[in-house]
């Protein structure tokens, strides 16, 4: 191959990775919505806690022993629930819970699910969450009792 | 000189050969290696297989290096730490060594499988190996992407690694 269309491939290889890391980069933190009644509420012991979920709401992290970014997520996630009233955080290290990254079709590390007061997941965030984004959906969860007296 | 503050978690029993290590350090690293990973793709492409895959067996043995001896005792981390590290503030958090050491390891069988076919005469190996190494290498550099992590998530599920509850704690 002459050095002109090596050099074309090379850079195609690049173009390529970079859309492949931007589309990575534009999913991390997604929040997906899961509608409430789904069959998947959760116990303290089902995750090995011994920590009484939150009465509001608990923030369920997913993390394993190799995971460069679940350090600073716990982090961000204790932070949170230490500043809201009736709001747990919990983390769940995957590498001694296989049963769990199965059940939940986890397939990256972090991955934090919010539980509403009842214990049913109610969102679900891929990747490094955003600590606006958790707000937002702490708000939702601890607002929506009062929302239902708003007209 | 910030040294490692104290584990306030305590995790299971995992090895880990340093407690804590600037995050910036394997990414540098990682942005070197994806450099000289595209020389090797441009060497194989171009037909000079054999700079390719002499290139692509120094690579294999610095991710060896990276592997056994820890993420934290790279040849790019002395680089870092004597070049680079001085010039930035301080890190926003600390890492453990593992994750970018287990990546280390996922390079080298990356490479290696390269190496291995080149030497065998199938000289294409060599650049498609060196193109997947290097789509890590530069996720990892550019977009801090951690593909170690997400393997090593994806062989827990296989139950390849780690263990399952039953495993009294």
């Amino acid at each position: 191959m002459n050095p002109i269309s090596a050099l074309s491939l090379v850079l195609a290889l690049v173009v390529g990775a970079t859309m492949l890391g931007l589309f990575w980069r534009s999913r991390q933190g997604h929040t997906a919505q899961v509608t409430p009644g789904a069959p998947d509420a959760l116990t303290p012991a089902d995750v090995g806690s011994r920590v009484a979920f939150g009465q509001n709401a608990t923030l369920v992290q997913f993390s394993t022993a190799h995971c460069a970014r679940c350090p600073g997520t716990q982090v961000l996630l204790a932070g949170l629930a230490r500043s809201r009233p009736g709001v747990a955080y919990l983390d769940v290290d995957l590498t001694h819970r296989r049963d769990l990254a199965n059940r939940f079709g986890i397939l990256q590390t972090p991955t934090t699910l919010i539980l509403d007061g009842a214990g049913q997941v109610r969102a679900r965030i891929g990747g490094v969450p955003s600590r606006a984004g958790i707000l937002q959906q702490l708000d939702d969860l601890s607002g929506s009792t009062h929302a239902q007296l708003a007209p | 000189m910030p040294s490692s503050p104290p584990d306030s978690v305590p995790q299971p029993a995992v090895r880990r050969e340093r407690p804590h290590l600037d995050p910036r350090g394997p990414r540098f690293g990682a942005a070197i290696t994806a450099v000289l990973l595209l020389v090797v793709v441009f060497l194989s492409l171009t037909g000079a297989s054999v700079a390719a895959l002499v290139l692509l067996t120094i690579l294999a043995a610095l991710f060896a290096w990276g592997a056994f001896a820890g993420a934290g005792r790279h040849p790019y981390g002395v680089l870092f730490k004597a070049f680079v590290r001085p010039r930035l503030g301080p890190p926003a958090a600390l890492e453990h060594a593992a994750p970018p050491t287990f990546a280390q390891g996922v390079g080298l069988l990356v490479t290696l499988t390269g190496v291995v076919l080149g030497l065998t005469g199938l000289a294409p190996a060599v650049g498609v190996s060196a193109a997947v190494a290097f789509v890590a290498a530069f996720l990892n550099a550019v977009f801090d992407y951690c593909l170690g992590c997400q393997l090593y998530l994806l062989l827990v599920r296989a139950g390849i690694l780690g263990r399952g509850p039953a495993a009294g704690s």
